[in-house]
C-alpha cells in the first residue's frame, strides 16, 4: 500500500519537474534540517521570478536557468528560510535553522504582514511548537507559548477557557476564533496537525478589524496548505495513557464510625450490615484513561494549484470513570490559479462524541465520593439496578458516585463543518479583489438516558428518564475586498484595505424529555411525562473594514484602520458601531547609523484603538412576555403568560480602548530575541446585569441589561528567545512573562458592590464580588483568626450572654467591633488573578534526537477551595478529611483542650463553615513541567524505499507540579466562559499526568 | 475560455457585494416570545395572564419547598433531624438572618407574585376595551377579581413576616420604601373586597381557582388578624357550601383523591402529571416558571424517606387520647399505610440519631404508595371549613357582645369530627385556651400555629426556651438581596434586631 502511494508521488514529482523551463546554469545541492537529515519537499525559488524546485525524497534537488546573481530561497515550514546569491557555484548545501519566533510573515486580520512591519501586539505559534506536545484540542497549544494567554482544560471534549490579557467584561470572555478567515467561537473539530500557525491578536490596532467582535482578543488560525512541488504523505500517530494519582485524603470505615460516634450517631450496626467494607470512593471513580491518535495528511502543487488532504482519529477516555472523547476530522485545502484568477477552498469536517462527566443532585462525582460514606460497597445485586446508597439512616446527599457515571449514559454528538470558498483576482498589478463566503455550521445531539435505580430510600428512581436537545446553527459570512499595494519614489509603501462583510447567523434548538415507568428496555423519548420546547435566534451583522498601511523605507510604520459595524442585537438607537485604530512604528535597527550594532532588530512600536463586544444574548432591547408559567386548573394544566425580563431599548456595544507600546529586538544575527509589550486598556459601557431591587418582582432573576460599569485592565508582557549551535547541536530557548491587573472603576450609579458568582456549595452565600476599586470578582468573605479556646476568649469578642458561638469555634474577626458577626465584617479575602504567569521551552537537538522541555505556572493567585466545605465542614453527617480527626475538642471544663488545633469543633456554629471565609482561600501559584519529550529520528538508505524519515518520541505531560495549594489541581477549569466564576474550585475535572508514545512518518 | 471564467467568478461574488450593503434585516422579532404590544386581545391571552399570578405559590421558596419547612419548624411543630441541612435549621432555634436564602425566596417569590398580579390589573383598561363577544363583562371582572385576590394573598403572607412593606400596585422597575404594616392591610382588605365582589362561586368556577368564597374566607382571616372581629364575622359568615369532612374522614383533607372536597376552601396546587422541571435548579427558587408541578414535602417529612423533619414530642403529648386526628396526622410503629396492607415498624422511624417515636402523615403519599418520591402532587388545602369555624369561633369569643356559647358550638362541630367531647367553660379566658389547643392539634403540619402564636402575642410563654426573642423573632428579616439593591430600604432599616 505504501509503496503504491510512493509510486504515485514519483509519478506525481516527474510531471512537476517536467514544468521547468530548460535554462543554462544548473545548480544542485541538498537541504536538511538543522540536525541535518534531508527535507524532502523543502521549497527553493529564485527571487523575483518563477523559476523553482522542490527537494526530492533525499532531499536533492536540482534547479535549471540560473544566473550568478541571482538570489535563491531555500524555505520549508516551520524553519527559518535561507536566501543564497548563487555566484560561482554550482553545489549549495543548504542546513535551515530552526524557526525562532521571528516568522517572516504574521497572520493579521483580512490578510498576512511581514513581521518587520507589525505594529501592535501579535504573539504567534508556528506548527513546529503546536505539535511539539500531543494536544488534543488546539487551543492548548498557546498554554504557556503565547504571553499574556492563559489556557484553562476541563474534562475531555470540553472547550478550554481561554484569556488574553486578564479579563476587561464581566460576561462572555472568550476570544474571537478565525480559521482561515471563517468566524467561529472554538476551535474543538480542528486537529492541532492541520494547524500552520495561530496568532493571537492582542491589541486593538490588531483587532480593531473585527470591532464588535474582537473585544476579548482574536485567535487567528491558519491551517496547513499545500505546497508546489511533489507530493508528500505523512503519518503521525501516538498513544498514551492519562491519569490523576492525588486524592482527597478521607475517613476509612473504622475513622468514620468512631467520627461518627462523636457526632452522636452509632453507624456501626449499618457498617456491620454491609460486612465492614471500606470503599474508597475516589479511587472508584478515577482511572487510567488511554489515548489514541492517528494522522494522516498528504499535500502536494503543481504549477498552478496546491491541494492538501488530511484525516485525524482521535480517541481520549477520561481519567473519570465513563468520560471521554473522540474525534473523526477530515480537512481538504485547494487553491487553483487560473490566469489572474485564484480560486480556493478551505474546508474542515469533524465528528466528535463526548462522554460528559455527569453529576447529580447539583452536585459532582467529586463532591460525591468525598462525601459518601466509606461503609458503603459500590454494588448490591438486591437493588433496582445493581449499586448500594444511602437511606435515612445514613445521610442523604451524597449519592453512589459509581453508579451516578455509570447508569445509563450521556453523549453528546456534533457535527461541525467549516470552510470558505472565495476567488481572488488581480485586476491590475497591486489592486486585488478577493470575494469570500465562509460557513461555521454545526449540530450537536446530547442524548441523557438514565434507566430506573434504587439505592435506598435516599436516591432512588422508578422510572427510566430520557432527555434529548439538538442545537443546530448555521453562520455564513460574506467577504468582499479590495487590496491595493503600491510603492512611491521606492520608498513610500502603501497597503490599502477595504472590506464588506456580512454576517448572517441562525440557531436553533430542540429539547425534550420524558418518564417511562413500564421498562428500562427503551432509551428513545416517549410521549409519557415529557417536556418539550424549542428555540429559535438569528443574528445579523453588516460591517464595513478600512486600512491603511504605510512605511517609509521600511523604517517608519503607520497603520490607520476602522470598522463600523451594525448588529441586529441592539436597538435602532444604538445599532452602528464605530472602532478605529491607529499604530505607529521605527525600526530603529533599520537606520544607517545603526548599521554596526549589535542588533540586527530594534523596532518600537505604539497603538491604541477601540474594539467592542456584543455577546449578549439576542433580543435583549426589545420588551418580551415570559409564557412559561403553569397551573394546574381544573384537573389539567393552565399555562400561564407575563411580563418578561426589564428590557433595555437604550442597550448599545460595550467598548474598550486599548493602549500598547512595544519594542522589539534581535541581537547577534537574531540569535537572541524578544519583545517586550506594555498595556494599558479601559473598557466602559460594561454590559453588567444591573440588580434591580427584588420586591419590583421583575422577571428572570430580577436584572435589567445595562451599560454601566468600566474597567481598566493594564499589564505588560516579555518574551525572550534564544538560539544557537554547536556543530551537531542545536538548542534554543523561549521565555515568556505576563501580568494583567484588572480593576472596576465604575458600578451603576447608586451601586457601589454586588454579589455573585456560583456559591460554594448549593444555599450557601455567595462570595464573588464587584466593587469600585477592587478587581473583577474578588472573594469577598470573613476573616478568621484561629479557633476560639475558651469562653473567656469568646465573651471578650461576643460580651456575656449569647450561646451560639462557643470554645471550639472560628474565630471570625469581628472588623467592626460591634460584638456581633454580620456581613459588615467582611472583606477581600482573596483575588482569583495571578500577579504573572510564565511559560519557559527548551528545545535541542543533537545529531538524531531531539529534546522539548516546557514549563509553565502562574503566581500569586489564590484558589477558593470550596471542596474544603466538604473536607471540613462537618455540620451534617458526611465522609470529610482525614483533617478533622485533629479537630478542636472542647474538654470538660468548656475549654479546647487541644489548643494546636486549626479545625474547629464538630457540629459548631453555623458560621465556621455556612459563611465565605478565609478559611477556603489558598495560595494557587504553581510552576508546571507540562512537557518532556525526547525524540529520535531514522532516515537515510537503509529504510528509502519505504520512508524517508521516521521520528519516534517519548512525552510526558503534567509530570511535576510544584505547588503549595491542597486541591487536586491548582489548574483548575473555570465553570463556564463568564468571568464570575474565575478561580473557585468546585471539584471539577483536575488535569492528568499522561506518558505518550508516538512516532511521525514521512513517507 | 480563461476570460470568461474570471467574467463569471467576478460577477458572481459581486452579487455578494451588493447584497451585503442591505441593512434593512438588522430589524428583527424575537421569534420565541411574545409581545406586550400585541397582548390581551382574546379571552385565553387574558386567561393566561391571571393564571402566571397562581404559578408563583407553587415555587420552593413557598409551597414547593421552604415554606412548610419554615413555618413548622419555627412553631416547634416538627424538631429537625441532624441532618437537616443548614439554611433550614436556624428556623427551629431562630438563629436566621437577613442572609438565610430561605427568606429571599419567600421574598422574592411574593413579590413576583404580586408583579404577576399587577400585570393583569395594568392592563386593565385593555381588558375591559374588549368587545363582549370576546370576553363578557362577568369575566372581566372575574379574571381582575383573580388578580385582586393573588395580590392580596402574596401581601398576606409578606405582611406575617415582614411587616412594613413596599407596596406597589403596578409593574415597575422603579422600587419603593416600606409602607407602614396598616396601608398594607389597607390595600390587602382592598383587594380581597374587590375580589368577593367580582369572582365567581365555587359552583361555577372551575377548580383550583380562587373564588368569592375564598375571598370572603381570607377577608375575615385578615379581619380576625387585625382584631376587627365583627367585621370578621360578617365576612366569614359569608363562606357558605361548604361542610367538614365526616368524622372518620379527616384523613381526605390530605389526598390527592379528594383534592378540592366539600371541606376545602383555597388549595395551592400540584400536579405531577403536567411535569416536575427540575427540582433543583435556581429558577425554581422564586421564578415561578417552569412545569414545577410536584412538591418535595413528601419526600423531606417522610419516615421513609428523607424524613428530614419528624414530629415535635410537645406536639405529640398535646393529643387528647381518643383525638381521631392523631391517626390522621402521624404515623406511629403499628401504623398501616399502602392502603392498609402494609405496617409501619418500628425500625421505619430511623434516624442517625436512633430511633424515634413518629413521622408524619399529613401530605405524605405513604397511604396509597410504599415509598415517597421527590415528586408529590398533593395539593396544599391552605383555607379548610375547619378554619372557618374555627376563626368564627375566636370572633364570637372576642367580639364585644359576642356569645361564648356560639363559639363553643363552632369548635364543638370541630372535636366532634375528632371523635372527642366538647366541654369547655364558657368563660372568654376558657373558650380562648380551647381555640389555642384545637388550632394547634386540628392544623399541626400545616403552617397555621406560628401565625397564631405571633397574632395572639403569646410567642413569650409558647415558644419559651427555642430560641424567640420577643421584640425581635416575630417578623423576619429584610433579605439582603432586597437592601442590597433598593436604595430606599436600607440595611439599617432592617426590622428591629436584625
Amino acid at each position: 500500500m505504501m509503496l503504491k502511494l510512493k509510486f504515485a508521488i514519483i509519478a506525481l514529482l516527474i510531471v512537476s519537474t517536467q514544468n521547468v523551463m530548460a535554462q543554462s546554469k544548473t545548480i544542485k545541492g541538498m537541504v536538511t534540517d538543522p540536525s541535518g537529515v534531508p527535507l524532502p519537499g523543502a521549497s527553493i525559488n529564485v527571487e523575483g521570478s518563477k523559476n523553482s524546485a522542490s527537494t526530492d525524497f533525499d532531499g536533492n534537488y536540482s534547479l535549471q536557468g540560473v544566473n550568478a546573481t541571482d538570489k535563491i530561497t531555500y524555505s520549508y515550514v516551520g524553519l527559518t528560510s535561507q536566501t543564497i546569491t548563487v555566484g560561482n557555484q554550482t553545489v549549495i548545501n543548504i542546513k535551515l535553522a530552526e524557526s525562532t519566533q521571528t516568522l517572516n510573515e504574521v497572520v493579521v486580520a483580512y490578510g498576512t504582514q511581514k513581521r518587520t512591519k507589525v505594529t501592535g501586539a501579535v504573539s504567534v505559534v508556528n506548527a513546529k511548537d503546536i505539535v511539539a506536545v500531543p494536544i488534543t484540542n488546539a487551543e492548548s497549544a498557546l498554554q504557556g507559548r503565547a504571553a499574556g494567554v492563559t489556557v484553562v482544560n476541563g474534562a475531555p471534549g470540553s472547550n478550554p477557557t481561554v484569556t488574553i490579557r486578564g479579563l476587561a467584561t464581566m460576561g462572555n470572555s472568550a476570544p474571537l476564533y478565525v480559521i482561515d478567515g471563517v468566524l467561529t467561537s472554538n476551535l474543538s473539530g480542528l486537529s492541532p496537525n492541520d494547524i500552520e500557525s495561530i496568532s493571537v491578536l492582542k491589541d486593538a490596532s490588531t483587532t480593531a478589524l473585527y470591532g464588535s467582535k474582537a473585544f476579548n482578543g482574536v485567535i487567528m488560525v491558519t491551517t496547513k496548505k499545500g505546497k508546489k512541488g511533489p507530493g508528500q504523505l505523512t503519518f503521525s500517530s501516538y498513544v498514551g495513557a492519562q491519569t490523576v494519582t492525588k486524592r482527597y485524603d478521607v475517613l476509612n470505615t473504622q475513622q468514620y464510625l468512631q467520627y461518627a460516634k462523636d457526632l452522636g450517631s452509632d453507624l456501626t450496626a449499618r457498617a456491620a450490615e454491609f460486612g465492614n467494607v471500606s470503599t474508597d470512593w475516589q479511587d472508584q471513580i478515577f482511572q487510567t484513561g488511554f489515548m489514541q491518535d492517528y494522522n494522516l495528511s498528504f499535500s502536494n502543487g503543481t504549477e498552478n494549484s496546491t491541494s492538501r488532504y488530511s484525516a485525524e482519529y482521535l480517541k481520549q477516555e477520561g481519567t473519570i470513570i465513563n468520560t471521554g472523547f473522540e474525534r473523526y476530522s477530515f480537512r481538504a485545502n485547494n487553491t487553483q490559479d487560473i490566469g489572474k484568477l485564484r480560486l480556493g477552498s478551505n474546508i474542515g469536517v469533524s465528528f466528535t462524541k463526548t462522554n460528559p462527566e455527569r453529576s447529580a443532585g447539583g452536585r459532582t462525582l467529586l463532591e460525591h465520593a468525598i462525601k459518601m460514606a466509606p461503609y458503603f460497597p459500590i454494588y448490591n445485586a438486591e437493588n433496582l439496578g445493581g449499586y448500594q446508597g444511602p437511606s435515612a439512616v445514613d445521610s442523604n446527599d451524597a449519592e453512589n458516585p459509581v453508579r451516578v457515571a455509570n447508569l445509563g449514559y450521556q453523549k453528546i454528538n456534533g457535527l461541525s463543518i467549516i470552510g470558505n470558498i472565495y476567488a481572488e483576482l488581480e485586476i491590475f498589478k497591486g489592486l486585488k479583489f478577493r470575494s469570500q463566503v465562509s460557513l461555521d455550521y454545526y449540530t450537536t445531539k446530547n442524548h441523557t438516558f438514565v434507566p430506573s435505580f434504587y439505592d435506598g430510600t435516599a436516591h432512588k428512581q422508578a422510572f427510566s428518564t430520557t432527555n434529548e436537545t439538538n442545537a443546530q446553527g448555521q453562520t455564513i459570512v460574506f467577504d468582499n475586498s479590495l487590496t491595493y499595494k503600491t510603492t512611491f519614489a521606492d520608498k513610500h509603501n502603501f497597503e490599502v484595505l477595504g472590506v464588506i462583510t456580512k454576517i448572517d447567523g441562525k440557531s436553533q434548538n430542540l429539547a425534550a424529555g420524558s418518564q417511562y415507568a413500564i421498562s428500562d428496555e427503551i432509551d428513545q423519548l416517549r410521549y409519557n411525562n415529557g417536556s418539550l420546547g424549542s428555540s429559535n435566534f438569528v443574528e445579523k451583522n453588516i460591517g464595513y473594514v478600512a486600512r491603511i498601511n504605510y512605511d517609509y523605507d521600511d523604517k517608519y510604520i503607520l497603520a490607520v484602520s476602522g470598522r463600523r459595524d451594525a448588529s441586529s442585537r441592539f436597538g435602532a438607537n444604538n445599532r452602528w458601531g464605530n472602532f478605529y485604530s491607529v499604530a505607529v512604528g521605527w525600526n530603529i535597527a533599520k537606520e544607517s547609523f545603526m548599521a554596526d550594532s549589535i542588533f540586527s532588530t530594534l523596532k518600537l512600536r505604539a497603538s491604541t484603538g477601540t474594539t467592542g463586544n456584543d455577546r449578549i444574548d439576542n433580543y435583549q432591547y426589545s420588551a418580551t412576555l415570559i409564557a412559561d408559567y403553569n397551573y394546574p386548573i381544573g384537573g389539567g394544566n393552565a399555562p400561564g403568560v407575563s411580563a418578561g425580563v426589564a428590557s433595555n431599548p437604550d442597550l448599545k456595544w460595550e467598548s474598550k480602548n486599548d493602549r500598547n507600546i512595544g519594542v522589539d529586538f534581535g541581537l547577534f544575527d537574531e540569535k537572541f530575541t524578544g519583545s517586550f509589550e506594555y498595556f494599558n486598556n479601559k473598557s466602559s459601557d460594561i454590559l453588567f446585569a444591573v440588580p434591580l431591587a427584588a420586591s419590583v418582582g421583575s422577571a428572570g432573576g430580577g436584572t435589567q441589561i445595562q451599560n454601566i460599569a468600566d474597567v481598566k485592565v493594564n499589564g505588560y508582557e516579555l518574551s525572550l528567545s534564544y538560539n544557537d549551535r554547536k556543530g551537531d547541536f542545536t538548542w534554543s530557548a523561549t521565555a515568556n512573562f505576563g501580568t494583567s491587573k484588572n480593576e472596576v472603576t465604575a458600578l451603576a450609579p447608586g451601586v457601589t458592590s454586588v454579589l455573585g458568582g456560583p456559591s460554594a456549595r448549593a444555599g450557601l452565600e455567595n462570595f464573588s464580588r464587584l466593587e469600585v476599586g477592587q478587581p473583577l470578582f474578588y472573594f469577598y468573605g470573613y476573616q478568621t483568626n484561629g479557633i476560639y479556646q475558651n469562653q473567656a476568649e469568646v465573651d471578650a469578642v461576643f460580651g456575656p450572654g449569647q450561646t451560639i458561638i462557643k470554645p471550639g469555634d472560628i474565630k471570625i474577626v469581628d472588623r467592626n467591633g460591634d460584638k456581633a458577626i454580620t456581613s459588615e465584617d467582611k472583606t477581600n479575602i482573596g483575588n482569583p488573578y495571578p500577579d504573572f504567569t510564565y511559560g519557559l521551552n527548551i528545545t535541542a537537538a543533537y545529531k538524531k534526537f531531539d529534546f522539548n522541555c516546557f514549563i509553565t505556572g502562574v503566581q500569586g493567585n489564590d484558589i477558593y477551595n470550596a471542596n474544603i466545605f466538604d473536607l471540613q465542614g462537618m455540620n451534617r453527617l458526611f465522609n470529610v478529611g482525614t483533617e478533622v480527626l485533629g479537630r478542636a475538642v472542647v474538654g470538660t471544663n468548656g475549654a479546647v483542650s487541644n489548643p494546636s488545633a486549626t479545625i474547629p469543633r464538630a457540629k459548631g456554629a453555623d458560621i465556621n463553615w455556612s459563611s465565605a471565609n478565609q478559611r477556603y482561600i489558598e495560595d494557587g501559584s504553581y510552576t508546571r513541567l507540562k512537557n518532556v519529550t525526547l525524540g529520535y529520528t531514522l532516515s537515510g538508505d537503509a529504510f528509502k524505499s519505504y520512508f524517508s524519515n521516521i521520528r519516534f518520541y517519548v512525552s510526558g505531560q503534567n509530570l511535576i507540579t510544584l505547588t503549595k495549594y491542597s486541591g487536586l489541581d491548582p489548574e483548575i477549569a473555570r465553570a463556564d466562559t463568564n468571568a464570575n466564576s474565575a478561580g473557585i474550585d468546585l471539584g471539577r475535572y483536575p488535569q492528568p499526568k499522561s506518558v505518550i508514545f508516538g512516532l511521525d512518518v514521512t513517507f | 475560455m480563461m476570460k470568461k471564467i474570471v467574467y463569471i467568478v467576478t460577477i458572481v461574488f459581486g452579487i455578494f457585494t451588493i447584497n451585503s450593503c442591505d441593512t434593512s434585516d438588522l430589524e428583527l422579532n424575537n421569534p420565541n416570545t411574545l409581545r406586550p404590544e400585541t397582548f390581551f386581545t382574546t379571552e385565553a391571552q387574558v386567561k393566561s395572564a391571571v393564571n402566571a399570578a397562581y404559578a408563583n405559590l407553587q415555587t420552593r421558596g413557598l409551597y414547593g419547598r421552604n415554606l412548610s419547612f419554615a413555618m413548622d419548624l419555627m412553631s416547634q411543630d416538627t424538631s429537625p433531624n441532624p441532618q437537616l441541612e443548614g439554611n433550614k435549621k436556624p428556623f427551629h432555634d431562630f438563629s436566621f438572618n437577613a442572609g438565610n436564602d430561605i427568606i429571599q425566596y419567600y421574598w422574592e417569590s411574593c413579590f413576583l407574585g404580586i408583579s404577576r398580579a399587577n400585570f393583569v390589573l395594568d392592563n386593565e383598561e385593555k381588558i375591559n376595551a374588549l368587545p363582549d363577544r370576546i370576553l363578557t363583562q362577568e369575566k372581566k371582572n372575574k379574571f381582575l377579581g383573580e388578580a385582586h385576590f393573588l395580590r392580596a394573598y402574596y401581601y398576606f403572607l409578606l405582611v406575617n413576616r415582614f411587616g412594613d412593606l413596599p407596596i406597589y400596585k403596578k409593574q415597575t422597575i422603579i422600587s419603593a420604601a416600606r409602607s407602614p404594616k396598616a396601608d398594607v392591610y389597607t390595600l390587602i382588605k382592598e383587594d380581597l373586597q374587590f375580589a368577593s365582589q367580582n369572582l365567581l362561586s365555587k359552583d361555577v368556577e372551575e377548580k383550583g381557582r380562587a373564588t368569592k368564597e375564598a375571598a370572603y374566607a381570607y377577608l375575615g382571616k385578615v379581619l380576625l388578624y387585625e382584631k376587627k372581629y365583627d367585621e370578621a364575622l360578617v365576612a366569614l359568615n359569608k363562606v357558605t357550601g361548604f361542610s367538614l369532612e365526616d368524622k372518620g374522614n379527616f384523613f381526605n383533607n390530605f389526598t390527592e383523591e379528594n383534592e378540592h372536597g366539600k371541606e376545602s376552601i383555597f388549595e395551592i396546587g400540584f400536579d405531577e402529571k403536567n411535569g416536575v422541571g427540575d427540582k433543583w435548579g435556581d429558577a425554581g427558587n422564586s421564578g415561578g416558571t417552569g412545569f414545577e408541578e410536584s412538591t418535595l414535602r413528601g419526600q423531606e417529612y417522610g419516615n421513609l424517606s428523607w424524613y428530614n423533619v419528624y414530629p415535635a414530642d410537645e406536639l405529640l403529648n398535646s393529643y387528647e387520647t381518643g383525638d381521631l386526628r392523631f391517626g390522621d396526622t402521624f404515623y406511629v410503629p403499628g401504623s398501616k399505610y399502602l392502603n392498609g396492607t402494609e405496617t409501619m415498624k418500628a425500625s421505619d422511624f430511623t434516624t442517625s440519631e436512633g430511633l424515634r417515636n413518629s413521622g408524619w402523615k399529613k401530605y405524605q403519599n405513604y397511604y396509597r404508595k410504599l415509598d415517597e418520591a421527590v415528586q408529590s402532587s398533593i395539593n396544599f388545602k391552605v383555607m379548610r371549613y375547619a378554619d372557618v369555624l374555627l376563626m368564627k369561633a375566636e370572633c364570637e369569643n372576642q367580639r364585644t357582645g359576642g356569645s361564648q356559647t356560639a363559639a363553643i358550638a363552632y369548635i364543638k362541630e370541630v372535636r366532634d369530627r375528632a371523635g372527642l367531647l366538647t366541654v369547655i367553660n364558657a368563660t372568654k379566658d376558657d373558650v380562648f385556651k380551647a381555640i389555642i389547643h384545637e388550632r394547634k392539634v386540628e392544623f399541626a403540619g400545616e403552617q397555621s400555629r406560628f401565625d397564631d402564636i405571633i397574632r395572639w402575642g403569646i410567642a413569650s410563654t409558647e415558644l419559651q426556651a427555642t430560641g424567640f426573642t420577643v421584640g425581635k423573632n416575630e417578623l423576619w428579616p429584610i433579605p439582603n438581596r432586597e437592601t442590597s439593591s433598593n436604595p430606599l430600604i436600607k440595611p439599617s432599616d432592617n426590622n428591629p434586631g436584625f
